[in-house]
């Protein structure tokens, strides 16, 4: 498998203090790397430079073996690089349809008119794709939705926009355990999709469930990268998150 | 989600409330006077409520934006001030100093949207200011007096704008007509176009619409500039159908406009707007104002009438949302 994102020596300095120390990073095609560290480790340091939310102070971003200029969120999405955050980035008083399309609407006629039968008919087949069990009309606001079924949508709209990579940051937080399932389902479907996903999460156990590799950051530095989460136990990488063992 | 009744949609629709308020008014004032439906009062009202529906188009698209602008009233006063400035002084002629008014109240437009979105300054302070600044000018210009009144037969401009006439005995003025083509327009793009899913993007989540690249800023200064325009453009209408323009005409009308928008439906949170709920909240607030004195009621409590109508269509609303989006 070939990399598909490549983040080399990626230092980021805050002032004087150091977020990231000499990081490199990579996420192969069709595979879900699960980025772990305890609070203040740099993992949101690390997303937010490939999402375009900041930049680094040194080092290198490939994509497909191209170097590639992340400046800003926007750039990012060109780039194939959709990240999806906690309380995702949708709004909530428009339906699914419309936030699926959001910034990229299609229009026929002369006046700009939205194609909304398309929109509905492709919502609805995305919705199916991704794995949301219950039949949801693509006109429901996003905000009668679940926190699950809003990550789904989100999930759904990375996939329909061919986004290459798509970055889920805590999506499992504050969700119940059914709901928690579904998104683990959403990922996976994602990937098999052809997607590439970083996951990152506090819950330990979400992460084992559904990634293919473990990456480890501890203050800024990069600990573990390799970790098969077939091959080794919870507590072992809590070991290496914490520092009580060095990987 | 189970199907709704057609009866079910309509009643969970943000217009309903505004449409059953419109009804009982109507009801309740034919039964007391029967003359509120007679055809000189009801041309009455159409003549004088387009001019605020106007405006009231415009700040709903900027309310469902999750902006404001507290200056319509001043601008809806300073350009028709300009205009007949500009035209008595002879300057220029009525169709020049018309297209000046308006691209001054462009002007003005932009700069408040400039300070909103470029400057991060709430909205509510940026058109306070301007507020203040508009209408300071018009009474600077004038030195606080009234424009030389002016006879508006015969030129086209003021024809086109407020020429009137006849159907039947019904007296129709050329601004309801304005009114009507707006409201259309203005609801077609709110609800049916690209350009309006960015404006309901805009006011819902400012920061994940720019995420998925909807042009949040511009769009906000486009709604400043349509706002000003569109108060400017009923400030002149009003000015040649009373035949006046007094610097402090438009005084507290922002607040009548915002009021006739609410009790609509759209949000002032932004992210949800509705043009149908802001023609009947316009006709709403008319004829409360009209009803009230026909059956008697003192001018001077017209006020209280349409404060409690502005608290109890909030009321109304939260209740709505709250019942359809049980569970949430």
């Amino acid at each position: 498998m070939t990399d598909l994102v490549r983040m080399e020596h990626i230092e980021k300095y805050f002032g004087r203090v150091q977020a990231l120390n000499d990081v490199s990073f990579n996420v192969k095609e069709r595979e879900i790397v699960g980025l772990l560290g305890d609070n203040g480790a740099g993992k949101s340091t690390l997303i937010k430079i490939l999402s375009g939310a900041l930049t680094a102070t040194s080092g290198d971003i490939y994509i497909k073996d191209q170097k590639a200029d992340i400046r800003n969120t926007g750039d990012a999405i060109r780039y194939g690089i959709e990240t999806i955050y906690q309380d995702s980035a949708l709004v909530p008083q428009l339906s699914i349809a419309r936030n699926l399309f959001m910034g990229r609407e299609p229009v026929k006629g002369r006046f700009g008119q939205l194609d909304q039968a398309h929109m509905n008919e492709v919502a609805s087949n995305l919705l199916k794709q991704v794995g949301i069990s219950k039949p949801i009309p693509p006109t429901t606001p996003i905000s009668a939705l679940s926190g699950g079924e809003r990550q789904a949508v989100a999930i759904a709209r990375a996939m329909y926009f061919e986004s290459d990579l798509i970055i889920l940051d805590e999506p499992t937080n504050n969700l119940g355990v059914e709901e928690t399932q579904g998104v683990l389902r959403f990922v996976r479907n994602a990937r098999d999709s052809g997607h590439s996903c970083i996951f990152i999460a506090h819950n330990i156990y979400h992460v084992f469930q559904v990634v293919d590799r473990i990456v480890v950051l501890r203050r800024g530095k990069k600990v573990a990268d390799d970790i098969d989460p077939k091959k080794t136990t919870i507590e072992a990488v809590e070991h290496i998150i914490t520092g009580m063992v060095e990987a | 989600m189970e199907k709704r009744s057609l009866l079910q949609r309509f009643i969970a629709r943000p217009e309903f409330g505004p449409f059953v308020l419109l009804a009982i008014l109507l009801i309740v004032f034919y039964v007391i006077n029967p003359t509120f439906l007679s055809t000189l009062n009801i041309g009455n009202v159409l003549a004088f409520a387009p001019e605020l529906g106007i405006i009231a188009l415009a700040m709903t698209l900027l309310l469902t934006a999750g902006e404001i602008d507290l200056s319509v009233g001043s601008v809806f006063g300073f350009s028709a001030v300009i205009m007949w400035t500009l035209f008595n002084s002879g300057v220029a002629s009525l169709e020049i100093a018309f297209v000046l008014a308006m691209a001054l109240s462009l002007v003005i437009g932009f700069c408040s949207g400039f300070m909103v979105t470029r400057m991060k300054i709430p909205s509510f302070l940026v058109t306070l200011g301007m507020l203040l600044v508009v209408r300071g000018s018009a009474l600077y210009i004038t030195d606080g007096f009234p424009q030389r009144t002016w006879d508006a037969s015969g030129s086209w401009l003021a024809e086109l704008l407020v020429g009137d006439f006849y159907i039947g005995e019904l007296r129709v003025w050329a601004s309801l007509l304005w009114f009507i083509l707006l409201a259309v327009i203005i609801g077609y793009v709110l609800t049916q176009t690209k350009r309006g899913n960015w404006i309901l993007a805009s006011g819902g989540n400012a920061n994940s619409a720019r995420a998925r690249g909807v042009r949040v800023n511009a769009t906000k200064i486009s709604l400043f500039m349509l706002t000003a325009a569109l108060a400017a453009f009923a400030g002149i209408i009003s000015s040649i159908r009373t035949s006046a323009a007094n610097p402090n005409s438009g005084t507290g009308y922002e607040l009548e406009v915002i009021a006739m928008v609410v009790i609509g439906g759209t949000s002032m949170a932004g992210g949800r707007g509705t043009i149908i709920g802001t023609v009947l909240g316009v006709f709403i607030l008319r004829i409360m104002r009209n009803g009230i004195i026909l059956i008697g009621v003192p001018g001077l409590a017209y006020n209280i009438f349409v404060g409690a109508i502005i608290l109890g269509m909030m009321a109304l609303h939260s209740w709505l949302e709250r019942r359809h989006n049980a569970g949430v």
